[in-house]
């Protein structure tokens, strides 16, 4: 059992990185837009666009 | 069926198509019908850049699209660029638009996608919750006009923020709260970890100094839980203990204390029990209930944030031949101020000269290009989107219409319903009861069994906290004020929801409520055979250009005859002015007839006003003017019938044109001729019949009758506002918000209801259980977060969406049609 006094400090550890991870994703504002990355999948199409004659920018 | 639907009403829009179209945009090779040019031109635009799946995906109809190309060019200024940009240190510039018919995350995208290929644009995030687009450009390769202008060619009207620099406050609240609510969370699913091998041990045995360990593991995850994510508790506990009100903080702040105090002590000594479980867990959920709370309430406040920051940061003033800028405040009434396109109207004021669109939509919900010439009035914050106008001021600062209307929603969000205020005043009894109870169970529990007495008083103040009680009604309320509000319908008094709800009698005015309150044009006689009903009304409408009286509105359609000159005008008698060298005159036929040579007798039409034209010599015509009713009238009060409510007109107009009125409407009650007094008398006889009265008013005319009404509803036409004092404000052109109204109380009343019901039971039935030492801790943690959670997503049903009036179904949009 004495690996736990290894296993529970890394778990821990690990806790300590996600707490850090989360409060960066907050302040960079990844949670500030929930509702529109979920659709956004959805909505990228493979069909190409019809030849149009303006210039695209790459 | 679909394609039936489809076929009557426009692709882009939904509106219905008119008659005579012949617009059509192509989609997988079938011609779909639009309803305007407009219309035709963002279709066919977003088509060519290949985003035709927005149609698919959307969930309402696009808003009209104008057609008319606006002049953006405004924004190219110097000044305007500092006030709404913000420049980067690699050149590149960050603007945040508030974008008016941004419905759902397919528009979003649509926007998104189509700017992302617009050269110069470097990065583009558009928030479909808020309605914001956060854009980076290149102003080298594109001006901020530019891409203005390709958003407004999607169909969808910008309004450029100025750059406030930070963040907002509201977002940064709600960082924190997630933030908290993080460092709970997973702090909890440490705690538990342990605490399941803790209570483990207890059964099978542990050796003591893993015991200890993982006690101590414990202590180091919820310390961190209790001082940084519990924070808001024990100070909002201390801050409702100061003013002697203690709040439902307080059994909350005690429990997380207590339990993590005691777990702190017996740790240190090596035994006796640990709650360092229950103490996350009840952080945790608490925090959830509280941040679902929060999001609800962000959204009622998004439309106000909007309205505070819509006005310039300066005017150009003219005094004699100079122009020169200043502040909005520095301005008086009664000074000049000129409004370049693309500018925001600096204060209330009245239009001295040229002609203009304005766009009014964030303060009415009406998202059409309001047009606007001489003598009609501007309100402060809407935006001149076409002509240079000169105004004069009438109304600034606290006195104009957008203070209005910030004040109006800021009590709207202060006042809270009487149930709240009640579960409040019995929350604040309610806890110092269960404080008592809570010393009573510990007491009786010391004697009967000393170490059961911690373990027993902790469920009973987790199981009695009062969070279910205090929340029921402010969630409830936050996600109805922030429904109407999108609806555009103002709540300025959080009662009156809770009396619409029960109300069964509708009263109406006329002018103004059923009608339009602008009069319409509805025949010509034409009393000299030499004149054509045309040449008339361009002469008519040549003169009315130089009025400001109500009534010439009705020719504002018309084409003016050129040529006029000399224009005068007689206060309530009418206008003359030359054309070539004949003098014409408009107004009371008296005020003609005076004027001429020749009197013949004119026909009069006692249900219509007139107006007569003649010239030096005679009579020419009269046209007979009409009040037309509000399109949608007759449908809202069927669909007010259909939810129990029965209306009646209250009319001060001349019986005629009421009986006509009411029989349009599908023979509903009227009295006509009524003077105030009257009005008022009617409403007290339905009171004292037990009836419950809606008043529908303009809300300045009828005041002293809006207000004996059990609720006060007004419809606002923008710069009556300021003096509006009804409990309910509909700011959108029409009365359809009404219906919106009564649905979403009823539907408000009921939440509220049930959320109450649900607490009380939940209190009554727990707190017997946990005085009598049947509940461990972490089960009345479990049990009180449930019931807390539980009210407030009962709540957010309040926000949802019924499926609206006629919109076209954006699914069935992909069905074959057959134009």
């Amino acid at each position: 059992m004495s690996v736990i006094y290894l296993l529970i400090p890394l778990g821990i550890a690990l806790l300590a990185l996600s707490v850090w991870g989360f409060f960066w994703a907050v302040r960079s504002g990844q949670f500030d837009d929930l509702d529109s990355p979920a659709v956004q999948i959805l909505l990228d199409d493979d069909r190409a666009p019809p030849p149009a004659p303006d210039a695209r920018d790459a | 069926m679909d394609a039936v639907v489809c076929a009557t009403h426009c692709f882009h829009c939904g509106s219905p198509l008119p008659p005579a179209g012949g617009f059509t945009v192509l989609l997988d090779g079938i011609a779909r019908p639009v309803c305007c040019k407009g219309c035709e031109a963002a279709a066919t635009l977003i088509l060519a850049q290949g985003l035709g799946r927005y149609y698919e995906f959307r969930e309402l109809p696009a808003l009209k699209a104008s057609g008319a190309s606006h002049d953006w060019s405004a924004f190219d200024r110097e000044a305007a660029l500092r006030r709404y940009t913000h420049a980067r240190v690699d050149g590149a510039r960050e603007v945040s638009l508030q974008l008016e018919g941004l419905h759902c995350a397919a528009c979003a995208w649509l926007i998104e996608n189509s700017l992302a290929r617009t050269a110069g644009v470097t990065r583009i995030h558009v928030n479909p919750g808020t309605a914001r687009a956060e854009l980076r450009y290149d102003p080298r390769r594109l001006a901020l006009s530019q891409l203005l202008s390709a958003i407004h060619a999607l169909g969808f009207t910008p309004l450029p923020l100025s750059f406030t620099g930070g963040i907002a406050a509201g977002t940064a609240e709600r960082r924190a709260a997630l933030t908290r609510l993080g460092v709970a969370g997973l702090g909890m699913m440490q705690v538990t970890t342990y605490a399941v091998s803790l209570y483990a041990g207890l059964m099978q045995g542990i050796r003591p100094e893993l015991e200890q360990f993982l006690r101590f593991v414990s202590l180091l995850v919820a310390t961190p839980v209790v001082l940084y994510a519990a924070q808001p508790f024990f100070i909002s506990a201390w801050q409702s203990l100061r003013v002697r009100r203690p709040g439902m903080d307080v059994p909350v702040a005690l429990s997380i204390g207590a339990a993590y105090l005691w777990s702190v002590v017996s740790t240190l000594r090596g035994h006796g029990a640990v709650y360092y479980d229950s103490v996350v867990m009840f952080t945790f959920f608490l925090l959830l209930g509280r941040y679902v709370e929060m999001s609800l309430r962000h959204r009622a406040g998004l439309r106000h944030d909007a309205l505070a920051r819509l006005l310039p940061d300066s005017a150009l003033r003219v005094s004699g031949e100079q122009l020169e800028r200043v502040t909005p405040e520095e301005l008086s009434a009664g000074e000049r101020v000129r409004v370049l396109p693309g500018e925001r109207v600096p204060a209330d004021g009245r239009i001295d000269s040229g002609s203009t669109e304005v766009d009014e939509s964030l303060l009415s919900g009406e998202s059409a290009a309001q047009a606007r010439r001489c003598g009609d009035a501007l309100i402060a914050g809407t935006l001149n989107l076409s002509g240079v106008v000169e105004m004069i001021v009438t109304q600034v600062g606290q006195d104009s219409t957008l203070a209005a209307v910030s004040r109006l929603l800021e009590r709207a969000q202060a006042s809270r319903p009487r149930s709240a205020d009640l579960a409040d005043r019995v929350a604040a009894w309610f806890v110092t009861g269960m404080l008592l109870l809570a010393a009573g169970v510990a007491l009786y529990w010391l004697h009967a069994d000393a170490s059961r007495a911690f373990p027993t008083v902790l469920a009973v103040l987790v199981v009695t906290c009062p969070c279910a009680l205090s929340l029921a009604t402010p969630a409830a309320l936050a996600a109805g004020t922030a429904r109407l509000a999108r609806a555009g319908i103002l709540v300025t008094r959080g009662r009156a929801l809770e009396r619409l709800a029960g109300a069964d009698r509708v009263l109406l005015d006329k002018t103004g409520t059923l009608t339009r309150g602008e009069p319409r044009l509805e025949s010509v006689t034409v009393l000299d055979a030499r004149w054509t009903q045309a040449d008339c009304l361009a002469v008519a409408a040549a003169l009315e250009r130089h009025s400001a009286h109500p009534l010439a509105r009705a020719f504002a359609q018309q084409r003016a005859a050129p040529g006029i000159r000399a224009v005068q005008s007689v206060p309530g008698q009418g206008l003359e002015g030359l054309i070539g060298d004949t003098r014409y005159r408009i107004g009371r036929l008296e005020y003609v007839l005076e004027g001429c040579t020749d009197t013949p007798c004119p026909p009069l039409d006692s249900t219509h006003t007139s107006v007569a034209l003649g010239d030096s010599t005679a009579l020419l015509a009269v046209f007979h003017l009409a009040d037309a009713l509000r399109s949608d009238a007759r449908e809202t009060l069927e669909r007010l019938a259909s939810l129990r409510l029965t209306s009646e007109i209250l009319s001060g107009d001349r019986a005629a044109p009421v009986a006509a009125a009411a029989r349009a409407l599908g023979n509903i009650a009227a009295r006509a001729g009524l003077s105030a007094a009257e009005k008022l008398a009617r409403v007290e006889q339905l009171h004292a019949e037990h009836h419950r009265v809606v008043m529908v008013g303009d809300g300045v005319n009828d005041a002293p009758v809006l207000a004996a009404a059990d609720v006060s509803v007004a419809i606002a036409s923008g710069t009556d506002l300021a003096k509006v004092s009804a409990d309910l404000v509909l700011l959108g052109e029409g009365l359809g918000g009404l219906v919106t109204a009564v649905e979403t109380s009823r539907r408000l009343l009921r939440v509220i209801r049930q959320n109450l019901i649900w607490a009380v039971l939940y209190n009554l039935t727990a707190v017997p259980l946990a005085a009598c030492g049947w509940v461990a801790p972490w089960m009345a943690v479990l049990g009180m977060s449930g019931s807390s959670l539980l009210v407030v997503l009962n709540a957010m049903r309040v926000r949802e969406r019924r499926p609206a009036s006629p919109a076209v179904p954006p699914r069935s949009l992909s069905a074959p049609i057959t134009a």
